[in-house]
């Protein structure tokens, strides 16, 4: 993967885990019985983003795929939900509104890296002499 | 708290604003990246001064909630060590790392990576800087 890309997607990463942790934190310590999926969807989106962040420094590209997955149909299936049963939804979760709070960060982020994971995947799979 | 409203946080929307652009200037002309190293520098102090303000005011007994008040504050801290995170990707750094895996980096990507970082920290530094700026306004 190209360094540059790599250290930035790192960095996005850790950024959206570091916003989500602290969403989440406050969340399930202050107010968890008011919507508890809301907050557990915070606290799984903050686990998830540094374990990618993580995964994606250390070069471990099987997990970060395997992650970025998770987030995309995360953001895609709690985004979809807020407003098809918005009642599931008392507050707001970091992939409500498909990201909307984040500047649509939560759901371009994993579409930019899962395309630069897949190309690194193919990449290490083609044989050297394919044209 | 008129400390943060009337200067801390002017003064980081300002440097976020400098920051973002002295990042993008370098992600396309990397002999910014002198500059931007000036700046990142001077962005320390802006928060150490943005922290020392919501510090005071916290222990000023004006009423700012602890717990979220605090989790900003260490947001503010902990954006602060990705800035020049480039120089992780220096040859002599990355010799010192075991992992295979580590990026090494030529001096035009690690300029290019520290334009990239400093335009996301600095939305991040705005972020916050501006939630700061609501809790105090809610008091």
């Amino acid at each position: 993967m190209n360094p540059v890309g790599r250290i930035a997607l790192v960095v996005f990463y850790a950024v959206l885990g570091l916003a989500a942790a602290g969403r989440s934190v406050v969340q399930v310590t202050t107010k968890f019985s008011d919507a508890y999926l809301a907050y557990s969807v915070s606290l799984l989106s903050a686990v998830l983003y540094a374990v990618i962040a993580v995964a994606i420094w250390r070069g471990a590209y099987q997990l970060a795929l395997w992650g970025t997955s998770i987030e995309l149909a995360g953001v895609i299936i709690v985004g979809t939900l807020g407003y098809v049963e918005s009642s599931w939804w008392p507050d707001e979760t970091v992939w409500t509104g498909y990201g909307s709070a984040y500047g649509w960060v939560p759901v371009l982020l994993p579409i930019t890296a899962l395309y630069l994971l897949i190309q690194e995947r193919w990449r290490d799979t083609l044989p050297a002499n394919f044209t | 708290m008129d400390v943060y409203e009337g200067f801390a946080y002017p003064l980081v929307l300002g440097f976020s604003a400098l920051l973002a652009v002295a990042g993008l200037v370098t992600v396309v002309w990397i002999r910014a990246h002198n500059v931007l190293k000036w700046v990142v520098t001077a962005a320390y102090v802006v928060t150490l001064i943005e922290a020392g303000v919501i510090f005071f005011a916290m222990v000023g007994g004006e009423g700012v909630p602890g717990v979220i008040t605090t989790g900003y504050l260490l947001a503010a801290l902990a954006l602060m060590p990705l800035l020049g995170i480039g120089r992780l990707g220096e040859p002599d750094a990355a010799q010192e790392d075991p992992d295979p895996n580590r990026p090494i980096l030529a001096p035009d990507q690690i300029a290019r990576v520290d334009g990239t970082v400093a335009v996301i920290v600095a939305v991040a530094m705005a972020v916050v800087a501006w939630r700061v700026f609501e809790i105090f306004q809610a008091v």
